[in-house]
């Protein structure tokens, strides 16, 4: 049953399709849609209970200028760049470099290695909390954005070191072995010969760590303590309160933060979708 | 690339450069009500401005974050200074070890005398661990309006005429109360006060310490008033389904016509709204039984782990000033703590304070007097009743279940 264009269907079948697209896309877009439209709202309105009628005055540019008036948003996005850049190439190049040790070369003892890199995503990281705030504690990296980005490469390394193992192990081995025997170095194998093969990997793996690493919350709550290191999930939070919340900035600060991991994936959308597929379909 | 890992560096680098300055006063805080924000930005620049050498860095949490976040820095990397709650929420920390001595600066700024009605919300064993910046009571918030609609004059004293209302209110297709117990916590603001009414605050005190079952004939009597209440169609319907905030629009809209809250709600009514909300307080229901209320106090204080103390200490003295106590229990729409201070000019809060100035003995409140666990249990278990009273027989034994875990069987 492959999906057949919805040309070749009946007309009422197209109909059908016509109506119900739109209806289901409705439906599943509605969150999104009641976060833009308590973005634009007054809190006045949120106070009457006005959350889906139409606003009794669009307050779309307010919200978001005192979002920006009242914390310090525009840092909060800065330090998420900060944690999160160095954190996915760290882990990009650790988990390559330990996916092709685990591909290509066959000692005893790999597959428990491999094991264990899987069997680490399996521990739930809230167990973890303690003993990590000691480890950055000890290292003198707690309250920086060192303890949070190291935390973020050793954790995220599991997942990307057996993705990209599974990836190198499915090349054509022919390929590295034609490269030693022209003698070429394991080291410059991996660059010129691995690397430019598994590209479309990557991409896809950096945007997945993209969104993972920025939308974490809990480990920047646990290791950062000050205003002026936190990223933005965490900034965000000071714009909940402890009784009272205003929704609608609280909204409006969510689209601002939610927008470089969409960006991202715009960008990237192509690399993704090759990564994710590559090699799915080969007979 | 090698330049961006540079600024990185240099970025972190910097971050920890700023944090090693001597008089530095780190306050980690919880209190990100916008007004609450207000409030606090307002006080640490007086406080600059009087102290210009010391440089405050305010770090602001949501409030469950703060708690998550709390025991993970009380036991590390401790701020200078925290804002949390008097009573048994603050206990729980001394009796941790976390949290600083600090009579002496009610010793050296005389503040038994400055503050005597949370002296005893403050101490552990007569010693001070935290000075309070702000107290509250709780009361009801009624549309005058609505109760004009329905033919109410005066505002009730008595069980009796509090049923009375809300049979009038409910005539007039008026639902009388409005309650949002998604956050558990507005159940048990009427726990409290139907408790303290019927039984007094030194029974009170004994359930909150688990010193008595909850499965007591004088517990059931209490739910048995609330029954009342339940049965007579006082509150909103689904309410679990709304959090406190979400319940409001009843009010606003003009469907609902009193809730039993705290000042932060003030800020919360709409312009027009908020000209016709007036307050009266929790009616009495035995006169035998004196006038005993719950005002949480929220306080600052010093973890053990702190580096700064000595100018930690001078932020509590600041903050316990007359001025300084008008100015941000103003903001807050809340009561100083300090007698000198002057309660802000609205009826809202005088009300209260008048109220509390009565008031033969004075709570925190559920969640802030009784072991946090048990709260949980208890406040669902509220929640609960409400929706079905019936139940009351096996609510109050799961509750007794979790009281004898906690505390130790009777």
């Amino acid at each position: 049953m492959f999906p057949r264009p919805i040309q070749d269907a009946s007309p009422r079948a197209q109909l059908l399709y016509k109506i119900a697209l739109p209806v289901s896309l409705i439906i599943w877009l509605l969150p999104m849609i009641a976060i833009v439209a308590t973005a634009g709202r007054s809190l006045s309105d949120l106070n009457y209970g006005n959350y889906w009628g139409v606003p009794t005055e669009w307050a779309f540019i307010e919200n978001f200028s005192s979002v920006f008036g009242s914390s310090s948003i525009g840092n909060y996005l800065l330090n998420s760049v900060i944690i999160t850049i160095p954190s996915i190439i760290g882990a990009l190049f650790l988990s390559t470099l330990a996916g092709a040790g685990l591909a290509l070369y066959k000692f005893r003892g790999r597959f428990v290695i491999l094991a264990l890199f899987i069997a680490g995503n399996f521990v739930p990281f809230q167990i973890l909390m303690i003993p990590v705030r000691q480890l950055t504690l000890d290292l003198g990296i707690y309250d920086t954005y060192w303890g949070v980005i190291l935390f973020q490469i050793a954790f995220q390394t599991g997942f990307c070191t057996f993705f990209m193992r599974n990836f190198i192990a499915d090349l054509p081995f022919e390929l590295v072995e034609a490269a030693r025997a022209e003698g070429v170095s394991e080291w410059k194998i991996l660059i010129h010969v691995i690397v430019p093969l598994v590209r479309p990997a990557l991409a896809a793996l950096a945007v997945l760590q993209f969104t993972f690493i920025w939308n974490d919350f809990f480990w920047p709550l646990i290791l950062i303590q000050s205003d002026e290191l936190r990223p933005i999930t965490l900034g965000l939070t000071t714009l909940k309160g402890q009784y009272i919340s205003s929704f609608n900035l609280l909204a409006a600060g969510s689209l601002i933060a939610a927008l470089p991991p969409v960006m991202m994936f715009f960008a990237m959308q192509r690399h993704f979708i090759a990564g994710l597929t590559l090699g799915a379909s080969k007979g | 690339m090698k330049y961006f890992r540079t600024t990185v560096c240099a970025l972190a680098l910097a971050a920890v450069a700023t944090t090693a300055n001597a008089r530095d006063l780190v306050m980690n805080a919880n209190t990100s009500d916008p007004a609450q924000k207000q409030a606090m930005e307002d006080l640490i620049a007086d406080f600059e401005a009087a102290y210009p050498d010391i440089d405050v860095k305010f770090n602001l949490y949501d409030h469950e974050a703060f708690k998550v976040a709390m025991r993970n820095f009380l036991v590390s990397d401790a701020p200078d200074l925290i804002t949390w709650n008097a009573g048994n929420r603050m206990k729980v920390f001394v009796d941790l070890g976390l949290l600083e001595d600090v009579s002496d600066v009610w010793e050296a700024e005389g503040l038994y005398e400055k503050m005597p009605a949370v002296v005893g919300a403050s101490s552990v064993d007569g010693k001070q661990y935290g000075v309070p910046y702000a107290y509250y009571a709780w009361g009801f918030y009624y549309r005058q309006d609505l109760f004009d609609q329905a033919g109410i004059t005066e505002t009730p004293t008595t069980w009796e005429e509090f049923l009375d209302v809300g049979a009038k209110l409910n005539a007039a297709g008026i639902t009388p109360v409005t309650i949002g117990t998604k956050n558990l916590w507005p159940a048990a603001g009427w726990f409290d006060f139907l408790n303290l009414r019927v039984n007094g605050v030194d029974f009170h005190a004994e359930l909150m310490d688990g010193k008595v079952k909850y499965t007591d004939e004088r517990v059931k009597n209490v739910f048995a008033k609330w029954a009342e209440l339940v049965e007579a169609d006082f509150f909103v319907e689904n309410h679990p389904a709304y959090s406190f905030q979400e319940a409001l629009p009843f009010m606003n809209q003009g469907d609902a016509a009193m809730y039993l809250l705290a000042p932060f709600i003030v800020s919360m009514f709409p312009e027009d709204v908020r000209a016709k909300v007036e307050w009266f307080p929790f009616p009495i229901i035995d006169e035998a039984v004196g006038i005993y209320e719950d005002a949480p106090t929220d306080s600052f204080h010093i973890p053990v782990n702190a580096k700064n103390k000595d100018d930690a200490r001078l932020f509590l003295a600041f903050a316990a000033q007359a001025d300084n106590q008008t100015k941000t229990a103003g903001t807050l729409d809340m009561l100083p703590p300090n007698v000198n201070a002057s309660v802000k000019d609205d009826r809202f809060a005088k009300g209260g304070f008048a109220q509390l100035s009565k008031a033969d003995g004075i709570m925190q409140f559920y969640d802030r007097d009784t072991d946090p666990a048990l709260a949980k249990v208890g406040m669902q278990g509220f929640q609960e009743f409400l929706q079905n009273p019936d139940r009351i027989d096996q609510i109050l034994e799961r509750i007794e279940a979790e009281r004898a875990r906690i505390y130790g069987p009777l």
